[in-house]
């Protein structure tokens, strides 16, 4: 294509849309990075400064004493791990025998689960809750590990769509050989299921590290918090209190794994985000 | 006798694949009834006590928790806050389309762009009200310095109730336009190409291709996201805890779910809570089989 149909005026103006649209995207996150990077007295200056002079790390040094990021760390990566080694053993699981499998009511046990997506989130809020309490899980992790461990309702769709499409032929010649059903998931579809596990495990691992709700309802003790909770409690309500460059650098932190993550497997991320639904 | 044990055997080999096929399946019905059944239930039974979590005792109260929630002034400032949330929608949803035929069309810099446009969706809630509170500061934030070069004296977003909702409102279309951008730009791919070269031929312009081809064809899209959409800012919550204290003044950022968080979690009235979040969570389904009524309209069901 040459440059002249490539660049048409149409084109520029849809371009300098877009490209302003970009800037408020990005914009935020730059600011966050350059006010982490100030020293605390440089924050207040009137016109802003977007490239911090001097640089000044001791930010990044300092918020380890300030919050207690370390408790936090540990515990995100805790459940995160569990979460994802058991959420994906789970739904791959239940998809294998929803898929390949007879079993009596296996249709029916499928749309009860389906059902329970008709159901807000916000009725289950305060039972939940109690149910917890009564099991004496509070101020524990497992409310953020057990329930999604278990059961991960638009994951198990989504590998059910997926194993349905391998052929079952892989099943019956396996059977012939003497294994038994479980040998079968596990040596021959499980690892088929590969680039649709690694999929839904992105996602899984946004959603597990970026969940603050959950956390925010069930955990109390300093001890249990989770890497959000620790940043959320950085930042006072009255903002001229708070040491900004300090709370920014926190932030980062905060967003780190996950942007990581996004900038190395860009294609899957995408992938995934159109696959999984969307929450407002 | 070969002819009888055969039978036996595919019997014995059904029964197995039975017992496989329900044992692998365990952990979601162990999940279904003890994580979603029985709180469901515990939900509706709850709603008609004043049970509170400090005292282990429960009476019936019929129906009080309702007649005392519809008679709260905050629960429908709530709800009017609530409604408030939906209006970014559809400036989200016609934004994110753009966006999409703009890369569709293989327009410059599209893949950079796309990037970019999915920052603020896949970052935590968390680090971004804390970006924004600082974004939003009334005197230091880099938005009023902005605005205070056109002469324009920024508001107290933070302060101030009717900003808040207006700066909540901005961030949640910041936040979804990327998200809903990739399942439009998913949809323009499926369209067939032979329907625009044959508008093309009888003479149709680019804006009639796209009112009289693309817009129809993508309704399937369209209805998805504005149900997911919906049923998610009917939802809001996170916005409203990060950026406030106690809902704002007067109550005026506060939505329904903050509400129901409150009273729960804040003066532990559960009962009444559950009360609440049962009217809620039913006016949501409502909607949403309204919607799937309604898409009977308007949505393209294919050939």
């Amino acid at each position: 294509m040459n440059l002249k149909k490539k660049w048409s005026p149409g084109t520029i103006f849809a371009f300098t849309i877009v490209f302003l649209g970009a800037c408020t995207m990005i914009l935020p996150f730059v600011w966050m990075i350059s006010t982490s990077l100030k020293e605390a007295n440089l924050v207040y200056k009137i016109p802003p400064e977007w490239l911090p002079n001097p640089v000044d790390w001791k930010n990044y040094i300092e918020i380890w004493k300030a919050a207690d990021l370390v408790t936090g760390i540990f515990n995100s990566c805790l459940i995160t791990a569990v979460v994802l080694t058991c959420s994906t053993l789970t739904s791959t699981m239940s998809a294998f025998a929803f898929s390949k499998l007879r079993f009596p009511g296996s249709s029916v046990i499928f749309l009860m689960l389906m059902s329970t997506m008709m159901v807000p989130g916000v009725v289950l809020l305060v039972p939940s809750f109690i149910l917890y309490s009564k099991l004496g899980w509070i101020d524990t992790l497992l409310p953020l590990i057990v329930p999604v461990s278990l059961c991960n309702i638009s994951n198990i769709f989504f590998m059910r769509q997926f194993m349905t499409g391998l052929p079952k032929g892989y099943l019956d010649a396996a059977l012939i050989d003497g294994c038994s059903y479980f040998k079968a998931y596990w040596r021959i579809f499980l690892p088929m299921c590969k680039p649709a596990i690694v999929t839904n495990g992105i996602m899984l691992f946004m959603g597990t590290w970026n969940d603050y709700m959950g956390p925010m309802i069930y955990t109390h003790s300093p001890e249990k918090r989770t890497i959000q909770l620790a940043i959320a409690l950085l930042s006072s309500h009255y903002e001229q209190q708070t040491d900004i460059p300090l709370v920014m650098a926190a932030s980062l932190i905060a967003l780190l794994p996950v942007l990581i993550l996004f900038i190395t497997c860009q294609k899957y991320f995408v992938d995934s985000l159109a696959l999984t639904g969307i929450k407002g | 006798m070969k002819a009888e044990k055969r039978p036996a055997k595919r019997g014995s080999l059904r029964r197995r694949e039975a017992a496989a096929g329900l044992l692998f399946v365990t952990p979601q019905i162990i999940h279904f009834f003890v994580f979603f059944l029985f709180p469901l239930c515990l939900c509706v039974y709850a709603a008609f006590t004043n049970w509170n979590i400090l005292s282990p005792k429960q009476t019936f109260v019929a129906f009080r928790n309702f007649q005392r929630m519809f008679a709260d002034p905050k629960f429908w400032i709530a709800l009017k806050n609530t409604f408030y949330y939906l209006i970014p929608i559809p400036f989200y949803m016609v934004l994110s389309l753009a966006f999409a035929h703009y890369c569709h069309t293989k327009k410059p810099g599209e893949r950079t762009f796309r990037v970019i446009y999915y920052l603020p969706y896949i970052s935590s809630i968390v680090a971004l009200t804390l970006i924004w509170k600082w974004l939003f500061n009334s005197q230091y934030g880099i938005v009023n310095n902005f605005l205070a070069l056109f002469g324009i004296s920024g508001p107290n977003w933070l302060g101030d109730p009717v900003w808040t909702r207006r700066m909540i409102v901005f961030m949640i279309a910041w936040k979804m336009i990327g998200i809903t951008s990739i399942y439009y730009i998913a949809a323009l791919k499926n369209v067939p190409v032979s329907y625009y070269e044959a508008a093309r031929i009888d003479g149709a312009s680019s804006w009639q291709q796209f009112r009289q081809i693309t817009l129809p064809l993508i309704t399937p899209t369209t209805f998805y996201l504005l149900l997911t959409c919906l049923i998610g800012s009917l939802q809001t919550f996170l916005e409203v805890q990060l950026f406030t204290e106690d809902g704002g003044r007067n109550y005026g950022v506060a939505s329904v779910i903050y509400y129901v968080w409150q009273k729960a979690f804040q003066s532990s009235q559960m009962g009444y809570a559950c009360a609440a979040a049962l009217v809620f969570g039913s006016f949501i389904m409502i909607v949403t089989i309204i919607q799937f009524v309604a898409s009977r309209k308007w949505v393209y069901e294919g050939e």
